[in-house]
């Protein structure tokens, strides 16, 4: 059986899931997008490694220009500064793919909702995010003392919904321009400030050993909620006018 | 009947298409002209990929619209590109299209066989030949049978088997109802088969002659 045609359905969400599949089955024979995100997050976190205090605990404060903060502000700052960085380097590439030999024409020619395109390659820029993740904070765990609990799991997934919802959308607006790699972050970055600033403020309370509850019943919480879903509803109702 | 009245398109300031009239009849019409003259603006137009700058264009009396579901399952496409993914097979790649456009395996194997690329339906689409590649994205834009079947250049970089290969599967895609456009520099490839043809320069339609009956083609 084909590597790209196994699932059965074959409405809304069975083409949805054959295009996102696709995606994965030529990333996994071209490794076109992954290794350059976890190259990418392992050279930041090491960078980092030698660049904070050793042994420092999240509580310990440390003396900035701009006053102090806690070690636990700084490790969450430089954590998600990580992952958004390398996730815009993935995205970017994301409609390659689509773009070399025309694919997106043929793509663009098949009866299935743009929703589904949309939801298709969110669901890969996930995978690869998550995957990025998955390697970067136990990384971070091991070189610096903090804890990954389910708090913590919660919050990066809630987060990954945001920024892979914006970051799909844009890449693909991105890559209709000649200076796509450019364009992305330019168009990208002032939109996924909300989501990126309730990242911080969530982790870093996590890293300082707030309980889950008490951290989730925090205004950033319910900022972080509400982003998702616009982001995701926005995404997969614009998506067609931008890729059309 | 596919209808085009004043359509226009610019890039910038180039004007590609000058206010283009044409009634475009079932049948295959050969579309010929030199590089530049809007054949592939034309083609896209008409797949609904490029929306002109002004005019109209209609199917059967309904305004074209690439965001319905039911224009694009009539639709078969093939332009520069071949639009296939270079990392998966050729049958990969036409079953994925297959699945999209609700095909099964047995026609993929059956479109693989009438463009001679059964024994290179393993391969990756990236390690074929250009040759090799345009089979196999005719294969791909006539995968689903669509009503309308726009191709651009499908005998580049062809040898005479390819070519005629790619004659067969669309002389066995034809029927009185369907409407084809194939954009070629070949005339004497399309020659055997074509209804009508049309000549574009410089944006503008310069010819369009349809073969009286008695010319008809076998």
């Amino acid at each position: 059986m084909s590597a790209v045609s196994a699932p059965g359905g074959r409405g809304w969400a069975g083409k949805t899931l054959l295009l996102a599949r696709k995606d994965l089955v030529i990333e996994v024979r071209g490794r076109d997008t992954l290794p350059p995100m976890l190259v990418f997050s392992l050279a930041v976190t090491l960078l980092l490694a030698f660049t904070l205090p050793d042994t420092s605990r999240p509580s310990t404060r440390i003396v900035l220009p701009a006053g102090t903060a806690s070690v636990a502000d700084v490790l969450a700052g430089f954590i998600w500064v990580t992952v958004l960085f390398a996730g815009l380097v993935g995205f970017a590439r994301s409609f390659e793919v689509e773009r070399h030999e025309g694919a997106i024409d043929a793509l663009l020619l098949v009866p299935l909702d743009r929703s589904g395109l949309y939801l298709a390659k969110a669901m890969t820029n996930l995978a690869f995010i998550v995957a990025v993740e998955l390697f970067l904070f136990p990384v971070f765990a091991v070189l610096f003392p903090i804890g990954l609990g389910a708090g913590v799991v919660a919050i990066v997934l809630l987060v990954d919904v945001g920024f892979v919802a914006i970051g799909t959308l844009f890449a693909a607006l991105a890559a209709q321009t000649r200076s796509r790699e450019l364009m992305l972050p330019v168009l990208a970055f002032p939109v996924l400030v909300p989501v990126f600033i309730s990242a911080v403020e969530l982790t870093s309370d996590l890293f300082l050993g707030r309980p889950t509850r008490a951290v989730v019943s925090a205004g950033w919480f319910g900022i972080l909620l509400a982003f998702d879903l616009i982001y995701v509803v926005v995404g997969a109702l614009t998506f067609e006018f931008v890729i059309e | 009947m596919i209808a085009l009245e004043g359509v226009r398109v610019t890039y910038r300031r180039t004007v590609a298409l000058h206010g283009i009239d044409l009634l475009l009849l079932p049948g295959v019409t050969g579309l010929f002209g030199p590089n530049g003259s809007g054949k592939s603006t034309l083609l896209r137009v008409l797949a609904g990929l490029l929306r002109p700058g002004g005019g109209t264009v209609t199917w059967d009396g309904v305004p074209l619209n690439i965001s319905d579901e039911a224009f694009r399952s009539r639709v078969g496409y093939a332009g520069h590109g071949s639009g296939l993914y270079d990392r998966l097979s050729v049958r990969e790649n036409l079953r994925l299209f297959g699945a999209l456009h609700g095909v099964g395996d047995a026609r993929v194997e059956e479109m693989l066989e009438l463009v001679g690329l059964q024994d290179r339906g393993g391969w990756p689409a990236g390690e074929l030949s250009a040759g090799l590649r345009r089979r196999a994205a005719v294969a791909r834009a006539l995968l689903h049978e669509p009503q309308l079947l726009l191709l651009d250049e499908p005998y580049a970089n062809l040898d005479d088997d390819g070519a005629g290969k790619v004659s067969d599967a669309i002389k066995a895609w034809r029927t009185p109802d369907r409407t084809g456009l194939v954009a070629t520099h070949g005339a004497k490839r399309v020659k055997g088969y074509a209804d009508a043809a049309i000549i574009l320069q410089h944006g503008r339609i310069v010819s369009y002659r349809v073969r009286t009956p008695a010319e008809a083609p076998t």
